[in-house]
């Protein structure tokens, strides 16, 4: 059993006796330090979806998942399509995608892992770490170069995110796939 | 609505806020919505604090129309009710769970939550929160605004509160009742607080300022800091003491129906957690809260949370003067400087008070919301 607070976006509970996968997983002090989890569920039987909240330490049964690293191979409207190293293709639809899709975009080259269950793939998890290309962004106002003041930066898909106020039109930076937060400013990835 | 039963779990944690909101709770349900409550507590000499009448060697008493029973770790065999509450998110007993889910009709099963004005409040308010068993729990939470579970407010609440605000004679008999005896040019501020190193800044500006101010101290946390400040070893219920232009009067743990009046008597409320916080915004009296701390400094969201939504109607120097006075209080900034600046806006922030007071009294209590919420559900499931 692991507790609310334990399961992640991509993770699968058995609540009632049914799979729900957890698309999105957020987590809130409540009052007193005790700690909400409101989730995003998909019953993976009938397709159904929900909200839900738990406490953080609530027990829940998770579904343990086979796993496959994939890469993203191409975006087709609301079809995305990874392929597995023996050029297995796994078609996804956006919806199922939701916690990472922020961060997915046409020609990245992230290793991905397609999440599996009963033989049927259900969702994708990024790196933790992952790095993109600012494509727009205001000029530094302050001159802040501490890293501490932040400013809106918008990705190559559109995605906006906070970066370091130092950070400039084609910078590429570092961001957290588990919270969207920014890290540093790195190089271009090599090919 | 038909009558129906409740069980509410209330586990005293610390203070008194939780057994104070359930106590106050059951006893609107049982009041104005007819409803069948007993209210389990953990801890009967907690409730003795709040209601003197009541006996704690008892396992079973009826007490304003709700049964209250203490909750011991060897939870009796009980025939579960039709709704069923954990207050805060206390953990219910096992036996009462297995009792849950084991049953023909499954009750509706509520999480209580804290109160807060975040942004996310809305969001959650009576999502479900599916458990093993087939049983259904959800998570209601109070709130301020629009999609939240509203504050606990009895019906005749403000009616009451106007009528005794109106008549001089009124605040003039309550506060000699309690053996206060206020200058007629006096200022008169409660406190209510947890320990708070910023009190003794507060005292100091309080005890210069041109105005007379008769501040009233219920017993309490906060009677250490009081101590230091005045120079004395200790206290008692009655004691008075005068430092320049302020008279400290401290008073005996007043019941809850007592410490409404006392707010209503003063012109400036300090008041902590959630109970006294939600009873000082009825009050329509300008007020200070002391915000119970959380690991990782979480009140601050919570704080400011409220602060955004408050400050919305005034001016924005008022704003920015009641702002800096609260994070004053809280541990952030200069408590004296604070309540110097908020004094030029007082005539402001007395008259929000009573706005924001009709503003919230618009919305439903959470005492209905409740019952509105388990009527639907119950009828839905039968």
């Amino acid at each position: 059993m692991k507790t609310a607070q334990e399961m992640k976006a991509n993770s699968v509970a058995l609540i009632d006796g049914h799979p729900w996968l957890i698309q999105k997983a957020e987590f809130t002090k409540s009052g007193r330090n005790s700690a909400i989890v409101k989730m995003k569920l998909k019953n993976l039987i009938n397709g159904s979806k929900t909200e839900t909240v738990y406490k953080a330490d609530d027990k829940m049964e998770p579904v343990i998942l086979d796993r496959k690293e994939v890469t993203l191979s191409y975006i087709n409207g609301e079809d995305y399509v990874f392929m597995d190293p023996e050029y297995n293709s796994y078609e996804l639809r956006a919806e199922d995608l939701e916690s990472v899709l922020p961060f997915i975009e046409e020609g990245m080259s992230d290793i991905c892992e397609a999440v599996f269950f009963d033989g049927k793939v259900i969702s994708v998890d990024l790196p933790t770490t992952i790095v993109r290309q600012i494509t727009y962004t205001e000029n530094s106002a302050r001159g802040d170069t501490s890293g501490k003041v932040m400013k809106p930066a918008k990705l190559r898909n559109g995605t906006e995110v906070k970066v370091a106020d130092f950070c400039e039109i084609d910078d590429w930076i570092e961001i957290d796939t588990r919270d969207g937060s920014y890290k540093n400013r790195t190089q271009a990835p090599t090919a | 609505m038909m009558s129906k039963r409740w069980d509410i779990f209330c586990c005293v944690v610390d203070n008194y806020g939780d057994i104070g909101v359930t106590w106050r709770l059951a006893r609107q349900l049982a009041a104005e919505h007819d409803q069948a409550v007993r209210l389990w507590v953990d801890e009967p000499a907690a409730f003795l604090r709040l209601c003197p009448t009541a006996d704690a060697s008892l396992s079973s008493q009826r007490i304003d129309g709700v049964e209250v029973c203490h909750w011991s770790q060897d939870f009796p065999q009980v025939e579960v009710a039709d709704v069923v509450i954990e207050a805060f998110a206390c953990n219910l007993p096992a036996s009462y769970i297995e009792a849950m889910a084991v049953g023909e009709r499954k009750p509706l099963w509520l999480n209580l939550e804290y109160l807060s004005a975040e942004a996310w409040v809305a969001g959650c308010h009576v999502l479900p929160s599916p458990q093993a068993g087939g049983l259904q729990k959800f998570f209601f939470f109070p709130g301020f605004t629009e999609g939240t579970g509203g504050l606990l407010r009895e019906r005749d609440l403000l009616t009451r509160r106007r009528a005794f605000q109106a008549v001089p004679n009124a605040r003039r008999d309550f506060l000699a009742q309690i053996g206060v005896t206020p200058a007629d040019d006096a200022r008169l501020i409660s406190l209510f607080a947890y320990e708070n190193a910023a009190l003794a800044d507060w005292l100091d500006a309080l005890a210069v300022d041109t105005r007379p101010t008769l501040l009233l101290v219920p017993h309490g946390r906060i009677e250490g800091d009081l101590c230091r400040w005045l120079g004395v070893a200790d206290t008692e219920p009655g004691s008075r003491w005068q430092r320049g232009n302020l008279q400290v009067q401290l008073l005996p743990f007043l019941s809850q129906h007592d410490y409404d009046r006392l707010l209503w008597s003063c012109d400036f409320n300090a008041v902590r957690g959630e109970d006294s916080f939600v009873r000082a915004q009825w009050a329509g009296r300008p007020l200070l809260w002391h915000i119970y701390q959380q690991e990782e400094g979480a009140h601050w969201d919570k704080l400011d949370a409220f602060l955004d939504l408050y400050c919305a109607g005034l001016s924005p120097q008022a704003a920015d003067a009641q702002k800096s006075l609260w994070h004053a209080w809280n541990g952030q900034g200069d408590m004296g400087a604070a309540w110097v600046q908020a004094q030029a806006h007082i005539e402001e922030h007395s008259r929000y008070a009573g706005d924001w007071c009709d503003e919230q009294v618009l919305r439903p209590d959470l005492a209905s919301a409740l019952v509105r919420f388990s009527g639907k559900w119950l009828s839905c499931a039968t």
